[in-house]
């Protein structure tokens, strides 16, 4: 290793009665790139406020540029260069580019007033050293969400970052858009900026990260380079246990025909989109971000409703117009968007639970009968094991994978005939994937018919019988599990993306 | 650039006022003269300088309909002060004490705001109540047409006189020159200084910018400071205008007052308003209930048509989404089609 910029040494870290560090130490060298991988409660965002002052260490030493410091301020923090990227990215969506992109400056500066030909220069600047070429006058909210990622970056820059760290920075990407902020942070490392890099994708963890550190229960288990790891060792690592995939018990799918969708169009969605689904089968909807994916879930569940073709339940025509339509044909729908689309945050547990079917927990005075009510949210929460200490509780109070089994419990108390899951595990947990993955082809086992939008193709391999792959807007290809290998079906998905780099500069005129 | 200008909020409503005062025009010609349109001048400042007043609460993410009330006690407390003292001087001293008084007032909207982390809306309610039940019952319940002898000419107080057949000897009154003063240096405060970058910053996004560093508190404190200072003016202007000060002034208006700001490209839940754009959001107010006279339509319809304007107008950001969203996220689609 080069010279190095950043040493943490035997950081201890606890809240209460929980350790969540627990004598970690790491260095990173000046330009150096490192991905820092974890469970949800290993540490790692403990670890990231700890490294930008937010959070004071119990014990233990942080240094930078040769400084130590056994305490940080925040502002210490940005003046040794460490700059945070948080997922909103901290912008302001009805300010320009290039004032967004300044403004930080000129608060620090002290200025009274705005000189608005020094605020363009000034970003210019910014995005000039990262080589990219975004309009200076559009409003932020117009951009892309990568756009507004380079933004973010350009302004860490300008604030003399010697570290930026980048919390989950891919979610919402697609694989060009991947590549590209991929290929500006091996530009910033080359010219000796360091970089942090959290993420949940593995596949992703070996291709930008020179050196992954693996943190498990706020220790330390892996500190090597990315190189000599290969997926399955990170997943052991992260979570304690092998996910053992070979003894996965798949639902066998009979014969006959559930669903069925027959040339279905959406403009600027989808076409002529036809595929079976089989009773007890577990069919994967695949495709890049922008495919058409989304909004043919978007349209089973009449969100989007498709403008022609035909969709056949159980031998019925039926008509899929409105959200409507879709749950009084018990088609079931767990979003992408646990957060914003699935869960009433603010409400309790058992509520959320009860939401769908609140029709059919009435007493005989037509009133909500409360007991009927608790008795089905213990019901669920003990049959999907969401981990709270008591269903009144609301639903903000539990974690990611368990806000995710919630928007499940919802749906399965529903008892739906056909349940369509986008990107069930998004943002979840290695550990609490595998625990759905199991609970999806159980479902599926009982009768129930499943499609599962998803880009991520271990999840598919894990879970579907099949798997359809969508490309601009049409089903391009089909495969089977038993005749597919996971490297097969990820160089298909990423194949043809490939032709179209410089497009999304192009978008924004 | 140009494009830019093409697409904004403000060309769109001057067209509307072109296309309007044509259509007007054509079947009354009269409001073609230099005479209607100084008269539609001098009708408009007042209303201009109370949307000045409630621009930077709107653009900071607030709605205030409180500004009339302040602009009711201050006008009117100053009159029957100076009054009560045998004032005969001119409207000088009723613009520093009135604007004193206004100030005062803002500040406590904003600072009960600001305490007690109350929404705007809130807070603006009750003093707006308790402002006109203050002016009723502490100062006095009837208009007062005593005027001081500095004031008593004001109404006619014209930069530029012309005689007009129908309306008689009229002008552009001094007022104007408030509302283009006025108007500058808002423009200005709004557009270079920090705290008005600020203020946009604070309607934007909350967090971020107490993140960035932006000081609420402070701003907050500025915006309803301007608020009451411009709402006391506008109460003095308009009372002398008209002759009489009245302890309930501009009650009711307020939200044609808004109306009108939205109507100039201000976004209701903040972030987003012109200097510009609230001038011509209320010169197209203030046409429309012209429009309506000259053209003999009753004058009841004038609330109907503003509110159909208004859906227009808020209806046409939204559409734009619509059709953004329903453009869906499917990308490279165009070829795709083609090659269909």
């Amino acid at each position: 290793m080069e010279e190095e910029l950043l040493r943490v040494e035997g950081i201890l870290k606890r809240f209460g009665g929980v350790t969540a560090l627990d004598d970690v130490s790491f260095s990173i060298g000046k330009g150096e790139s490192v991905t820092l991988v974890g469970e949800n409660g290993s540490g790692k965002s403990t670890m990231i406020k700890i490294i930008s002052g937010i959070y004071t260490p119990d014990q233990g030493e942080i240094i930078i540029n040769g400084k130590h410091f056994s305490k940080m301020t925040p502002i210490q923090s940005i003046q040794e260069g460490v700059q945070v990227i948080y997922q909103d990215f901290s912008l302001f969506p009805n300010l320009t580019v290039a004032e967004n992109i300044a403004l930080n400056d000129l608060i620090i500066s002290g200025a009274k007033t705005v000189n608005w030909r020094e605020v363009r220069d000034f970003a210019r600047e910014g995005l000039d050293k990262i080589n990219v070429d975004i309009p200076l006058n559009v409003n932020v909210g117009e951009l892309s969400t990568a756009d507004r990622q380079l933004i973010a970056v350009s302004k860490a820059i300008l604030a003399e970052a010697k570290l930026i760290i980048m919390d989950e920075p891919t979610t919402a990407l697609t694989r060009n858009e991947v590549k590209a902020l991929f290929k500006v942070i091996k530009d910033l490392n080359s010219q000796g900026i360091s970089t942090i890099f959290v993420s949940h994708k593995l596949s992703e963890v070996r291709e930008i990260g020179e050196r992954t550190i693996i943190l498990r229960n706020g220790k330390k288990i892996t500190d090597q380079d990315a190189k000599e790891l290969d997926i399955a060792t990170i997943e052991y690592q992260m979570t304690g246990r092998h996910i053992d995939t070979s003894s996965i018990k798949y639902s066998k799918p009979k014969e006959e025909v559930l669903f069925k969708v027959e040339n279905l169009n959406l403009s600027h969605g989808f076409f002529d989109v036809s595929f079976e689904l089989h009773r007890n089968e577990v069919l994967g909807i695949t495709g890049l971000l922008g495919s058409g994916r989304t909004e043919l879930a978007l349209s089973l569940f009449g969100q989007k409703p498709a403008e022609s073709g035909t969709i056949i339940l159980e031998n019925k025509e039926i008509k899929i117009n409105s959200i409507f339509d879709a749950t009084s044909n018990r088609i079931g729908f767990v979003p992408e968007d646990r957060i914003k689309e699935g869960l009433f945050l603010p409400q309790t547990i058992t509520n959320n639970i009860a939401a769908k079917i609140i029709d059919t927990l009435r007493n005989k005075l037509g009133l909500l009968d409360q007991k009927k009510k608790v008795r089905l949210g213990d019901e669920w929460i003990d049959r999907l094991d969401i981990k709270t200490p008591n269903g009144q509780l609301p639903a903000s109070s539990l974690s990611g994978g368990n806000q995710q089994r919630l928007v499940l419990a919802k749906w399965l108390a529903f008892d739906p005939k056909i349940l369509i899951l986008n990107g069930p595990t998004v943002g979840v947990d290695v550990g609490s994937k595998a625990a759905i993955h199991e609970l999806i082809r159980q479902l599926a086992a009982d009768g129930m018919g499943i499609i599962l939008m998803s880009d991520d193709i271990p999840e598919l391999m894990h879970t579907c019988n099949r798997i359809l792959l969508m490309r601009r807007g049409r089903i391009v290809n089909e495969f089977l599990r038993e005749s597919t290998d996971e490297e097969d079906l990820n160089k298909e998905l990423i194949a043809d993306d490939d032709n179209g780099t410089s497009k999304r500069q192009v978008e924004h005129v | 650039m140009f494009k830019r200008i093409l697409k904004s909020n403000e060309f769109l409503i001057l067209i509307i006022i072109i296309a309007l005062s044509l259509v007007v025009g054509s079947i009354n010609p009269n409001f073609f003269t230099i005479a209607s349109l100084f008269d539609l001048i001098r009708a408009s400042n007042v209303y201009i300088i109370l949307a000045f007043a409630l621009l930077p609460v709107v653009i900071l993410g607030g709605v205030d309909i409180s500004f009339v009330a302040i602009a009711a006690v201050s006008s009117y407390g100053t009159h029957m002060f100076l009054i009560g003292r045998g004032y005969e001087g001119g409207l000088l001293l009723y613009f520093i004490i009135g604007c004193t008084i206004g100030a005062l007032a803002g500040l406590l909207n904003g600072l009960i705001i600001t305490k007690f982390k109350l929404e705007v809306f809130d807070v603006s309610l009750a003093t707006q109540t308790m402002w006109y039940g203050f002016t009723l019952f502490f100062i006095g319940a009837t208009s007062n047409f005593d005027m001081p002898e500095g004031v008593v000419g004001y109404y006619s107080a014209f930069i530029a006189k012309v005689t007009d057949e129908n309306l008689g000897v009229t002008g552009l009154h001094v007022s104007t020159i408030y509302v283009i003063v006025i108007g500058i240096f808002l423009w200005w405060f709004l557009k270079y200084t920090m705290i008005g970058r600020g203020i946009y910053a604070i309607g934007g996004n909350r967090d971020v910018a107490e993140r960035t560093g932006f000081r609420i508190n402070k701003i907050t404190m500025i915006v309803f400071l301007i608020m009451g200072l411009l709402s006391g003016f506008a109460g003095v202007v308009q009372s002398a205008l008209s002759r009489n000060f009245n302890p309930t002034l501009f009650i009711g208006q307020n939200l044609d007052v808004l109306a009108s700001v939205i109507l100039g490209g201000a976004a209701i839940k903040g972030g987003k308003g012109t200097v510009i754009g609230t001038v011509l959001g209320v010169i197209l107010t203030q046409i429309i209930r012209r429009a309506l006279v000259l053209t003999q339509i009753p004058a009841e319809w004038q609330k109907f048509v503003v509110g159909v304007i208004l859906i227009v107008f808020t209806a046409i950001p939204a559409i734009r989404e619509l059709r953004r969203k329903k453009l869906g996220r499917t990308t490279n689609l165009v070829e795709a089609t083609e090659e269909a």
